[in-house]
């Protein structure tokens, strides 16, 4: 041949382009992880929630019956190598009782938000798909609890049946707690039905409940995880004023409100033991609030960190 | 089930029947609204075969896009295909159940939006989205599906295809995001392909690779193509035949050729005088005068001549859709010529209504 063409010219396809940038790819964790990490404040919160976590999971487990045991001799004892925090007007370990406070208000705090998600997005999703009737009637339905004083409602539940089971108390801050979650899923729903990516997955022949759960979700992540996290401080403070007020976990169990309630008597002489457990639940609302935060910022795809 | 079996029959080219792949006969999609009934789309008619490209143009509002998404059955409430019937090689889709449909749509026929930079599921990379196309409809294991995707994201011309499917739609441009629709509607190998002004958000160049790659695809796939658009330019690229949309009615139909060189109705040619030409410096463009007339308040008879220049008292009863020539067919009472009609310009009543019904062809 006399002519020289460029060889990767002649090899070209009609139509191709020869553009190709260099811009690593990451996957989507990836990406998450990163911008994650860059929010001092929230990793600070992460790990406080980690630690949390691991010491209210060891500590009871360990010690077992132990955050029960009183004593006749070692009321208001100093601190000691078994007892950090030294010990309470009846002789008991306060360490070992935070720590079982500590567990019993995360796992209210945990299983009353996974009721909140669940009943919450279900609920959302449906309200702000469907749209019209359908979206009345749940949200009617919406208004109508949030009418309702919450903690009365709570308090009235867990009256009617039976304080002091973990389960109840669940049920009742679960059942009230979901509505807010509920709003902001159809919010975001209700935008989304519109958006050209759903009716383009309409348009391939997608099943409705897979473009809820596959197109729709996803896109609703952000806003349902700060509802969610904001859910476990909410819980969590609910279950302590429930039991601060009598109505939740009564001694010998311990409950971050419990203990709270025995301390008032012994403001002046103790102070200290009101401060153990109101800086515990001040630690886990601040920890579960910045973590949601900084979640939030994460998980926006279309965020990129420079850099 | 049946015909849809059929239907890929036909483009494997086991069965070379001259039958149209899609037949729409005097489809009707009308939308109450609390001020009157809004008829986007009155009495539209054509059809496709395999193989073919069919254009059709009009302005914004004339109902093209409502045609599409009615063949698609994806009407938004409170819109409703009131009448007429939509044959997908001889499967009727007005009728189909929903199921039937969810199997018809990204399967037999698949669309291409107008709007690349929004159709795309921000959350999914561009690989998984595609994937999720083929499974939708194939029975297919993930990774085989996700292989599928890489093939499709070449075969529309995306160098470096392995990192390209892993890359997330924000991260392409407006061309690449089209490209990427486009692999996503031919994924499942669909039998009619509906490109809603598929150019239209695309600078020229991009437009000019995108439609060279349609084009490619039609030859290798032999599917049927209907191409919506206002751009004349890329109709008389792409098309075999034309239909003229007007308020929701098909005011001329013909062949490519026919359409640029014998215009016969007064729409067409005032579309075809407002392209601007090269070279045509200090000529003010041709513009149609007046707006697309308000759907809730039509005029009597021709919908046009409100601003059509030939406007003649004849037009107040509704024209009669003649036959100009063997592929050519126009809504308009002018001759073949451009004169008046033979009754006159003057005729009304009975008399007009009654030529109108005789040179229509019978339905």
């Amino acid at each position: 041949m006399d002519t020289t063409v460029n060889p990767s010219l002649a090899q070209r396809l009609p139509g191709e382009i020869d553009e190709v940038d260099l811009i690593p790819v990451r996957t989507y964790w990836q990406m998450v992880r990163r911008r994650f990490l860059r929010n001092r404040l929230a990793v600070v919160a992460f790990l406080l929630l980690v630690v949390l976590i691991a010491l209210a999971l060891i500590v009871p487990t360990l010690t077992g019956e132990m955050y029960r045991k009183t004593s006749l001799i070692k009321p208001y004892a100093g601190v000691e190598l078994a007892a950090p925090l030294g010990y309470d007007d009846i002789g008991q370990n306060i360490f070992l009782r935070l720590m079982k406070a500590l567990q019993t208000s995360l796992f209210i705090g945990f299983a009353a938000v996974s009721i909140i998600f669940t009943v919450g997005v279900s609920v959302g999703a449906i309200a702000g798909y469907f749209g019209g009737w359908v979206d009345n009637i749940l949200m009617r339905v919406v208004d109508v609890v949030l009418s309702l004083p919450s903690l009365f409602l709570v308090i009235m539940l867990v009256a009617f049946f039976g304080g002091g089971n973990v389960w109840v108390i669940v049920f009742a801050i679960g059942l009230t707690g979901w509505t807010t979650a509920a709003r902001l899923v159809r919010a975001t729903f209700l935008s989304l039905r519109e958006a050209d990516f759903v009716q383009a997955a309409q348009a391939l022949g997608a099943s409705r409940f897979r473009i809820i759960t596959r197109h729709m979700l996803p896109s609703a992540l952000a806003p349902i995880l700060v509802a969610v996290t904001l859910g476990v401080a909410d819980s969590v403070v609910t279950e302590a004023a429930l039991s601060f007020l009598g109505f939740g976990i009564s001694p010998p169990e311990a409950s971050l409100g419990n203990m709270m309630t025995n301390a008032i008597n012994y403001m002046i002489r103790q102070p200290l033991l009101i401060v153990y457990p109101g800086v515990t639940l001040i630690l886990i609302v601040l920890a579960a609030s910045f973590l949601g935060d900084g979640l939030r910022d994460a998980l926006d795809p279309r965020q990129r960190a420079e850099g | 089930m049946t015909d849809r079996v059929k239907v890929k029959e036909i483009r494997t080219g086991v069965s070379e029947t001259q039958d149209d792949l899609i037949e729409v006969k005097d489809l009707r999609t009308y939308f109450p609204t609390q001020d009157g009934v809004v008829k986007a789309v009155d009495g539209v008619s054509f059809e496709i075969e395999a193989g073919k490209t069919l254009g059709i143009v009009g302005e914004s509002g004339c109902g093209k896009s409502i045609t599409a998404l009615s063949i698609m059955k994806l009407i938004e409430k409170p819109g409703r295909i009131v009448g007429g019937s939509i044959k997908l090689d001889g499967f009727e889709i007005v009728n189909a159940t929903d199921d039937e449909m969810r199997q018809i749509r990204g399967n037999e026929i698949s669309m291409i939006f107008q709007e690349p930079m929004t159709s795309l599921n921000p959350v999914y990379n561009c690989g998984d989205q595609i994937a999720e196309a083929v499974s939708l409809h194939d029975d297919m294991g993930r990774r085989e599906a996700h292989n599928k995707a890489v093939e499709m994201i070449r075969d529309v011309g995306i160098p470096d295809p392995k990192h390209r499917a892993k890359q997330y739609p924000h991260e392409l441009s407006g061309g690449m995001r089209q490209r990427v629709m486009i692999a996503m509607a031919l994924s499942t190998d669909p039998a009619l392909l509906i490109a809603d002004e598929p150019t239209t958000a695309l600078d020229v160049t991009i437009q000019a690779q995108i439609l060279e790659l349609m084009k490619a695809l039609r030859e290798k796939n032999k599917m049927a193509i209907m191409l919506i658009t206002h751009d004349l330019g890329v109709i008389a690229e792409m098309a075999d035949e034309v239909v003229v949309m007007y308020a929701g009615k098909v005011v001329e139909r013909s062949d490519v050729n026919t359409i640029f060189a014998q215009p016969h109705h007064p729409y067409t040619h005032g579309l075809l005088a407002s392209i601007p030409r090269l070279g045509e410096r200090h000529k003010r463009l041709a513009v149609i005068k007046g707006v697309v007339p308000n759907p809730l308040n039509l005029p009597k008879g021709c919908l046009f001549k409100r601003r059509c220049p030939y406007a003649m008292p004849v037009c107040d009863t509704a024209p009669p859709f003649q036959q100009l020539g063997p592929n050519h067919s126009s809504l308009c009472w002018l001759t073949a010529d451009q004169k008046p009609p033979a009754i006159g310009a003057n005729a009304s009543g009975v008399i007009a209504e009654e030529t109108a019904a005789a040179m229509s062809p019978s339905k």
